[in-house]
């Protein structure tokens, strides 16, 4: 009796064994479909991001397909893992990614959530293509599977320095960060760039204490430096009480926030009246883009979905995984350190949905691709025109 | 001052009275948050000299006063047949009685029944009833930022001989040493207020002086969190934007401006407010924004060390 048992559970097991190995053999043979990872989070919090990631690679995945796939015929299939936005479950699915045998993964959206399943991406040597991790260490590391479609953080301080020195044309800098993280490496990013261009001065250069309400002191003294624009890098809260007390102190200085400036809340604690004129650089939103493939892509999405992508960060994940599909064809390879080499060294220009798609050789996506956003007498915000 | 008239100096408006006016700018932004600060610090102080309680809800009973305020500002009162001004008045009035409902309210319910309790278990208490306060006013308005509306005050703001200084400024200044004269000359000249002095100085002698401690604590929670509400008011209405963490950083800064002043002692509540406020502008304003607090603490640590009873003294016969 209890021979018997262990000998079906020995045949079962080896059942599955055998069925399990044959099913991944074919899998990843000549003829199946290439599959692609996408590792988004679906659920949880940021669940909206993660639905508009999968309608964006969705979008693109049925175009490579309409037009034949990849590799002479073979279709694209997505398969979606979901990490709810947390590092833990970021982890598993990583390893549920490996255990698929994917040829490339899309994702993940949070920098701290990228962080754990690129570490085990690399050590199994797997490409994936994040698309909305900003975080300057991401690409620190010296990672050799690890790119990224989005911008990193510290690029919007190389468009802030070109678009003083080129769109606005003025002379004397003003520099505020808020000394976390994001904002300070924005900052000196920012100081950085203006410094090599050589063009633009930076007249003050000082920090603020993020959940303050006064910032009288510090501002009579930026005042005093008699600046032409005011770049502050920190968050809504403090920008838009900066903006009103810098007014109340006669500074006529525009004033110009960083990517995390940009909520309504700003306008609603500046008041309109105030906050009207004020800029702010970010990435373009989906609507915003003028290339070619934007433009038939959001008619696309719109005609499935019926509005456009609300955030600038979905259209990245199509991107991914049109580098993918391109490093595949251009290749003949499913081989993820031939596609890796290739996208680093040898992609240039391909025409994506956010612009032209290249990398530089630590995998961060090449150009600086921004907008700046200005806020009308309406209190929304709309690409700039000078 | 080294440099002689100030007048006739500024109006030639060299390097030297460019400086001077941006002192004096600085000392006026200073005096006007140093001016919340001691409204918010004279509930501390009041409480810890009639009950030896640090009362750490009292900068909750200061955010909600704003949150009150917001809700009533952003309400039809506004806007009606009443002009701006009354219908502030009015507000910063509904506010505070309002608040000082809460702390009567709060007294009976988390402090009353720990009279007799270590003091630990009080500050403990106090502890919980502003965790709780904070929790609530995040579920009942959210946790977002909230905004005062634009037209609640003018940007009014007047250029006097290169100094900026607006129409908020001179309220909060003109509303504030109003409401601290008027307590002073309420505790030191009237009846309730020996009442509430003799309290202070020992419960059970005022009780068999036929004063009724219960009463009178009671009024100590109205009065404070009254003041305090005020504050929110103005705070609000100033810097335009609250959030339900307020309470905590100003109930930190207002506690300290009432040890630096002497705890238990009224005056002293109202120099150290305003001493805390210039010192914090000064800071900021002279070495670093980023440095401002740890300015501000390092002089609490000095002060502690050298002059433990504030720079007033914490008044050993009447601590009112």
């Amino acid at each position: 009796m209890r021979g018997c048992r262990s000998c079906l559970v020995l045949i079962a097991l080896s059942l599955t064994l055998v069925l399990g190995f044959g099913a991944s053999v074919f899998g990843a043979g000549e003829t199946g479909p290439v599959r692609i990872g996408l590792q988004a989070p679906v659920t949880g919090q940021w669940a909206y991001e993660g639905e508009m990631a999968r309608n964006c690679v969705e979008i693109i995945a049925d175009e490579i397909n309409g037009k034949g796939g990849v590799l002479g015929g073979r279709k694209i299939e997505i398969v979606v893992g979901d990490d709810q936005c947390s590092p833990k479950q970021s982890a598993l699915v990583a390893q549920r990614m490996i255990s698929d045998k994917v040829v490339a993964v899309i994702g993940t959206y949070g920098s701290s959530v990228t962080e754990p399943a690129a570490t085990i991406y690399e050590r199994e040597g797997l490409l994936n293509i994040a698309y909305g991790s900003t975080a300057v260490q991401l690409t620190e590391h010296g990672w050799k599977y690890f790119f990224r479609t989005c911008f990193r953080d510290d690029r919007q301080g190389a468009f802030f320095a070109e678009f003083v020195n080129e769109t606005l044309k003025v002379k004397k800098v003003a520099i505020l960060h808020d000394n976390t993280t994001f904002g300070k490496g924005l900052a000196e990013a920012a100081r950085a760039s203006l410094e090599e261009a050589k063009k633009a001065e930076i007249v003050f250069y000082d920090v603020v204490t993020p959940g303050e309400r006064d910032f009288t002191p510090i501002l009579t003294r930026m005042h005093k430096a008699d600046p032409d624009v005011l770049y502050f890098t920190g968050y809504y809260p403090e920008a838009g009480l900066i903006i009103r007390q810098m007014r109340g102190l006669g500074s006529k200085a525009v004033f110009v926030g960083g990517n995390a400036a940009i909520n309504d809340e700003f306008v609603e604690i500046a008041g309109k009246d105030i906050a009207k004129g004020a800029l702010m650089t970010q990435e373009p939103m989906p609507t915003d883009l003028k290339y070619a493939e934007s433009k038939a892509f959001l008619d696309e999405y719109i005609r499935r979905h019926g509005v456009p992508p609300s955030s600038p960060w979905p259209v990245y994940a199509a991107d991914a995984l049109k580098a993918i599909a391109a490093a595949i064809d251009e290749t003949g390879s499913t081989d993820s350190a031939v596609l890796a080499d290739y996208i680093r060294n040898e992609m240039e220009g391909l025409p994506g949905v956010t612009g032209p798609i290249g990398f530089d050789e630590i995998g961060d996506r090449a150009g600086a691709i921004y907008l700046a956003y200005e806020v009308t007498e309406d209190g929304k915000f709309q690409p700039y025109q000078p | 001052m080294p440099h002689g008239g100030l007048w006739p100096c500024r109006l030639r408006q060299s390097p030297h009275a460019e400086s001077m006016a941006l002192f004096i700018e600085q000392l006026v932004n200073g005096l006007t948050v140093g001016a919340v600060y001691a409204l918010v610090a004279l509930g501390y102080t009041m409480v810890y000299g009639v009950m030896r309680l640090i009362n750490f809800a009292h900068g909750d009973f200061f955010m909600i006063g704003s949150y009150l305020g917001f809700t009533l500002v952003s309400s039809a009162l506004v806007g009606g047949a009443i002009p701006l001004w009354a219908a502030l008045i009015l507000i910063t009035a509904l506010s505070m009685v309002g608040v000082a409902i809460l702390g009567v309210v709060v007294e009976r319910a988390a402090y009353r029944p720990l009279r007799r309790a270590s003091r630990l278990t009080a500050v403990v208490s106090a502890i919980g009833v502003s965790i709780f306060l904070q929790n609530a006013v995040m579920l009942i308005w959210g946790p977002r930022y909230r905004a005062y509306p634009s037209w609640a005050v003018p940007d009014v703001s007047w250029q006097v001989g290169g100094i900026y200084i607006n129409l908020m400024q001179i309220l909060i200044l003109a509303v504030s040493f109003g409401l601290m004269v008027s307590l002073y000359v309420f505790v030191q000249r009237t009846t309730v207020g020996a009442a509430i002095r003799a309290t202070a100085i020992d419960h059970d002698t005022a009780r068999l002086m036929g004063i009724d401690v219960d009463q009178i604590i009671r009024l100590i929670f109205l009065i404070g969190p009254a003041l305090g509400a005020a504050a929110g008011v103005l705070l609000g209405l100033y810097y335009r934007q609250i959030h339900f963490t307020v309470g905590w950083t100003y109930g930190l800064k207002a506690f300290t401006a009432a040890i630096m002043g002497g705890i238990g002692n009224i005056p002293g509540a109202m120099v150290g407010g305003l001493l805390l406020g210039i010192l914090e502008m000064l800071g900021a304003g002279y070495i670093s924004s980023a440095w401002k607090d740890v300015f501000v603490f390092l002089i609490l640590i000095l002060l502690l060390m050298f002059r433990p009873t504030g720079i007033l003294g914490e008044r050993i016969a009447e601590k009112v």
